[in-house]
């Protein structure tokens, strides 16, 4: 079967994009699929670090545009998980090294050497994100709740509606006690604007920067909130696409907020 | 928690309801902001159409949007050298 590409983007820098990539793909691989993240932020690539892959690279994904590599050769091994592959991108040259085309003609290698693909998209709408978007069957857009954040992400579903790609929308990084207190736009708030359909919500959790700090990945730790939070977005688009999603506003900070009262009092 | 409450009890709106509309206004705002080059193109379409009808003087021909706080308009302004006869 065909490997399916799924690029991840936002329009915005800065708000979770190759967090996102990261912990998806490594999440999907946990799940049992071949999977690949390749970093498009050619010039400025970070997938790397955050998987704490940086210091195994040797190829990238301009060498293999040029032909000066094959796929296998460029995909480096995660070793604390199986199935899951990185091509990096290179930090010499810059968004114009690679074109759309060239994409395309990847895409056809990766697709059958891979089950998911996952394209780590730079911030902006130049060529970098065309080329990022170039061979892509289905498009996760990021989004934070905020102004700047939710404004970008609308002209980006904007320019893929335009390529025929329906994105889905992850909101990260929500503040359950902001949104309770009605000082950050809630998830719903978020998709009344955007008007499209969420496929995860993620709570803002300071596991993540030590996750990056150490280039452990998130999703291998069992009681970290966003990375279960990612591991359910890897379910839905593995085949379960009806897996309910977890209100991070919910009950549970309800609770917990009431726990934290009552031990003050006592 | 305490000011929460009574912010809650005295009607005070949390600063997201502000973010919400200035958000929507923002996206209404930029849906309306046109491209030169799709300007370009409406005007060769539109001359295109014209000259089936008209001989016009299409290097003094004008095409442009015109705002204001409430509404935006686009004018076409061309000088008619004659009427085709059919």
């Amino acid at each position: 079967m065909e490997g399916k590409i799924i690029v991840v983007t936002s329009g915005k820098g800065g708000v979770g994009k190759t967090t996102a990539t990261a912990c998806i793909g490594a999440a999907m691989a946990m799940q049992g699929k071949k999977v690949v993240v390749i970093d498009m932020d050619i010039g400025l690539r970070n997938l790397d670090v955050v998987m704490g892959l940086e210091n195994r690279i040797v190829f990238n994904i301009v060498d293999v545009a040029r032909g000066r590599c094959k796929i296998n050769q460029a995909a480096i091994k995660d070793r604390r998980i199986d199935n899951l592959f990185l091509i990096p991108a290179s930090q010499s040259d810059n968004k114009d090294s690679l074109s759309p085309d060239d994409i395309i003609r990847l895409s056809k290698g990766l697709r059958s050497r891979f089950d998911f693909i996952f394209m780590d998209c730079p911030a902006g709408i130049e060529r970098g994100f065309e080329n990022a978007v170039a061979a892509a069957d289905e498009a996760l857009v990021v989004c934070t709740p905020e102004v700047s954040s939710v404004r970008d992400a609308d002209r980006i579903i904007g320019l893929l509606y335009a390529k025929s790609i329906t994105p889905k929308l992850i909101v990260n990084r929500i503040v359950p006690e902001m949104v309770a207190r009605g000082d950050m736009l809630s998830h719903e708030d978020v998709v009344e604007v955007l008007s499209i359909d969420l496929i995860g919500l993620v709570k803002m959790d300071d596991r993540v920067v030590v996750a990056t700090n150490t280039g452990m990945p998130l999703v291998l730790q069992k009681d970290s909130e966003a990375g279960n939070a990612f591991h359910r977005i890897a379910q839905r688009l593995n085949g379960q696409p009806n897996l309910p999603i977890v209100n991070p506003n919910d009950a549970k900070g309800f609770w917990r907020s009431l726990g934290r009262k009552l031990r003050r009092k006592n | 928690m305490f000011n929460d409450f009574f912010g809650k009890f005295f009607g005070r709106q949390g600063s997201k309801e502000t973010a919400k509309k200035r958000l929507k206004f923002a996206l209404v705002y930029d849906k309306l902001e046109i491209s030169d080059d799709l300007l370009n193109d409406l005007q060769r379409d539109v001359v295109e159409v014209i000259s089936k009808y008209f001989e016009i003087d299409t290097a003094a021909m004008k095409l442009d949007i015109k705002r204001s706080d409430d509404l935006s308009a686009l004018v076409l302004n061309t000088p008619i050298l004659s009427a085709k006869r059919r």
